[in-house]
């Protein structure tokens, strides 16, 4: 009889078990090695040429407060129903947001989101590499000019807008008045000097409540925080022209020294609770610190989530022979250049909040006193908050006239810049280092790093 | 009397089955050789995939000048001579070999009297083994959080405790002084089950007799535990020694305990290398002198294994 089979094919035209092992096998190895490689080089072209456009933040849907969640929703499926191009929301959960990894790897590897939201801190990483749209190509010249222009110019490189704001956050302070009245203090006494904010801090603090609280985690937020002491006597991290470091000033040594004295007297805590100094229900809500430095969200997240507190403001106190200033915070609706239609998500950004349109300002209205408590970017928005009452009463009020006026939108740095201040803030406040070495080291960093920098001028 | 094996000869059937035509090229043992191969692949493919391509990539990484969107630049030894010269780079190999040191010698203290303490004949013994590992079962993230909870400045229980036996408060986490001190407590508290476990495994498997013979010579506790127990137990501390450095060096752990707890601070007095790294890569945009930096620490790693191998004799600790 005939061998059925020969050296492993099958005469019938099958496949021996051997073939169909040595296949799978190769199979296998093809699928693992150019699987990974086919994506890596697939996303080198900026992700597929069809579907929604994807818009990264972090807020909806299902986001931690509903209001603003819904606004986000409702402002894209406005959107979706005039528009052929559709939108699409993704929620990054903030802490991965603001300090994880995943916006970041999208861009390195080419699946960057077409749309998504970043803070003056993070605008030159994403400018200096490329991938922020134009702006104001999309929006009418008397949209351009609504725009406060101490708001844009953090946003703005050669008169373009790459970044359109949808919210002003200036900071301030927070007081508790229970913790005021059981040490004996009044409205009356209600600190406008960095001397007399120590004393009451002093004062305050009993048991397990510290005083004061000023953040304490290393990163953009804190830097953000710390910047308006710096700025009331006159210092700044850059020069006018942002090619030189101005760090080593009387006024940034003060502005240390400020904060190291607060830790070293024992009135403010070396931990804030929570989320960090950012966060007011976890540190001043919760009877941990009597006084808490934190920006306009607070009113929006008491509201929400300690709706019973009773609590008071007042602006930022000065040093001696200092002149008021505050940091105004905020987050931008950018699109992304190398995304897969960057035209259509540029259009969108004009849309939702560049645009003259009643809806666009309705929309800035609705998000600045409705969704959150915030200042308009826009004169327009603010107006018409304001005619609303947005603004009329309690701390919206206070905000709006007393903290907002003279500040200042936060800088933009490279994150070479913001490490080298972020260190001295650090050294001095919790490790006990000299103000002035501090500063002059950081100086010496900073003016290293400005030697060999191309990008868009820090501002 | 004899057994024939199935299928002998004197039934009339080959001793053998009859081998397959289509595997006459093959011998025996190539085709044993195929089969563990073929069994070997699917694990080897994915190490391959998964970590030899992306290490050979990560150390080229680090000759290039990387944005982070897509530009690559050669860039020579540069990121490798900067390395050396940047003093938070420099800070951060400092801080990894201070929580390296201080882990190791912890963890493996804290497991080994663990181990000791859970092998006697106690009541709810296994109550207490499984009270032991239970933090290592549980999420990392979740660790940190409810030990910064517990730790936070003046109201955390830790704090309360301290202040009702009159030590006071520390902050531990905010002061320079003890943050370090504190994450290395709770990557010990976290792992200390897992390796009182191994060390049980080696306790349990010592003979009895031993023991035994130690108690007819007169030893006392100590005594029997310096001659018996511990020159046994060396080829698993050496197992202890070896896997913790590695975890210590390499940081995965320690990040994320860092990540929810200090963030690298204060004054960067927790920023191990893997931490400053991640930094450099996904904050700085700076990939190459985060490959760079990856490199150098798989070196150093190579170079603890290499050298706990050369001192111990492969974990024999013989000498020859």
């Amino acid at each position: 009889m005939e061998e059925e089979y020969t050296t492993g094919t099958k005469k019938n035209g099958g496949i021996s078990r051997r073939q169909f092992l040595a296949r799978g096998v190769a199979f296998t190895f093809a699928a693992a090695v150019t699987g990974p490689g086919l994506t890596v080089l697939s996303g080198c072209g900026g992700g597929s040429s069809s579907g929604a456009l994807r818009f990264w933040q972090f807020y909806a849907p299902g986001g931690d407060v509903a209001a603003q969640s819904k606004w986000f929703e409702d402002t894209v499926e406005a959107w979706n129903k005039e528009n052929e191009t559709q939108v699409k929301l993704e929620y990054i959960p903030t802490t991965e947001y603001l300090n994880g990894s995943k916006l970041q790897t999208a861009f390195s590897s080419g699946e960057g989101p077409d749309l998504f939201i970043i803070s003056p801190g993070d605008f030159l990483r994403y400018y200096n590499g490329g991938v922020l749209e134009d702006l104001s190509q999309y929006m009418e010249e008397d949209a351009r000019n609504d725009f406060y222009k101490n708001v844009m110019t953090t946003r703005t490189v050669d008169g373009k807008f790459y970044a359109l704001p949808m919210e002003v956050e200036p900071m301030a302070m927070y007081y508790s008045v229970k913790a005021f009245e059981e040490a004996g203090l009044s409205e009356a006494d209600v600190p406008t000097t960095w001397e007399g904010l120590l004393d009451a801090a002093g004062k305050l603090k009993q048991g397990g409540r510290f005083g004061l609280l000023f953040d304490t985690n290393p990163g953009y937020y804190q830097n953000f925080t710390w910047y308006p002491f710096m700025w009331q006597g006159g210092g700044d991290v850059v020069t006018e022209s942002g090619k030189e470091s101005d760090f080593n000033s009387k006024a940034t040594i003060q502005a240390l020294q400020f904060w190291q004295d607060a830790i070293e007297s024992g009135v403010a805590p070396r931990k804030a609770l929570g989320t960090g100094g950012n966060d007011i229900v976890s540190n001043l809500a919760q009877g941990y610190c009597a006084i808490e430095n934190c920006g306009i969200w607070g009113v929006a997240d008491m509201r929400a989530n300690a709706s019973d507190f009773e609590y008071g403001l007042f602006k930022l106190p000065l040093p001696p022979g200092g002149r008021y200033t505050t940091d105004l915070g905020g987050w931008a609706f950018v699109a992304n250049s190398e995304g897969k239609n960057p035209e259509a998500a540029g259009q969108f950004c004009a849309w939702a909040l560049g645009s003259m349109s009643e809806d666009s300002i309705n929309r800035g209205v609705d998000w600045c006193t409705k969704a959150k408590s915030d200042i308009a970017p826009r004169k327009s928005v603010q107006e018409k908050a304001e005619k609303e009452g947005g603004f009329d009463s309690g701390p919206m009020k206070f905000f709006r006239e007393e903290a907002f006026p003279d500040g200042r939108g936060e800088p933009r740095y490279t994150p070479e810049v913001y490490k080298a201040v972020s260190d001295a803030i650090q050294a001095c406040q919790l490790n006990g280092a000299d103000p002035a070495q501090a500063a002059e080291q950081a100086a010496q960093n900073i003016n290293s790093f400005l030697k060999g920098y191309s990008g868009a001028s820090l501002v | 009397m004899s057994v024939k094996p199935p299928g002998s000869v004197a039934e009339g059937k080959p001793r053998w089955p009859k081998e397959d035509p289509a595997r006459r090229g093959l011998t025996r043992k190539h085709r044993e050789w195929l089969a563990a191969l073929l069994f070997v692949a699917p694990d080897a493919l994915g190490l391959i995939v998964f970590l030899a391509i992306p290490m050979v990539l990560s150390l080229a990484l680090g000759f290039f000048d990387i944005s982070g969107f897509g530009t690559y630049s050669f860039a020579g030894l540069t990121n490798y001579k900067r390395m050396f010269s940047d003093p938070l780079f420099l800070n951060s190999v400092r801080v990894t070999v201070i929580y390296v040191a201080l882990f190791v010698a912890g963890v493996f203290v804290v497991s080994l009297a663990l181990a000791l303490l859970v092998k006697q004949k106690l009541p709810f013994v296994g109550v207490f083994r499984s009270m032991f590992f239970l933090p290592y079962v549980v999420s990392l993230v979740v660790i940190g959080l409810v030990w910064q909870f517990m730790l936070t400045d003046e109201r955390g229980i830790v704090n309360q405790f301290l202040d009702i036996v009159g030590l006071g408060s520390v902050s531990w986490l905010g002061n320079p002084r003890f943050a370090l001190l504190t994450v290395v407590a709770v990557s010990i508290w976290f792992f200390m089950g897992y390796y009182m476990v191994i060390f049980l495994a080696a306790l349990q498997d010592i003979p009895q007799e031993y023991y035994d013979a130690a108690r007819v010579d007169g030893a006392g506790t100590w005594a029997t535990f310096w001659n018996v127990t511990w020159p046994l137990l060396k080829p698993t501390s050496f197992f202890v020694l070896l896997v913790s450095t590695i975890t210590g060096i390499a940081g995965l752990q320690a990040f994320d305990l860092i990540y929810i707890m200090t963030k690298g601070g204060p004054a960067n007095t927790t920023m191990l290398g893997i931490f400053y790294i991640y930094q450099q890569a996904f904050q700085f945009n700076d990939y190459g002198y985060a490959a760079a930096m990856a490199s150098f620490l798989v070196l150093v790693m190579l170079v603890a294994t290499a050298g706990m191998f050369v001192l111990t004799r492969g974990g024999r600790f013989e000498v020859d």
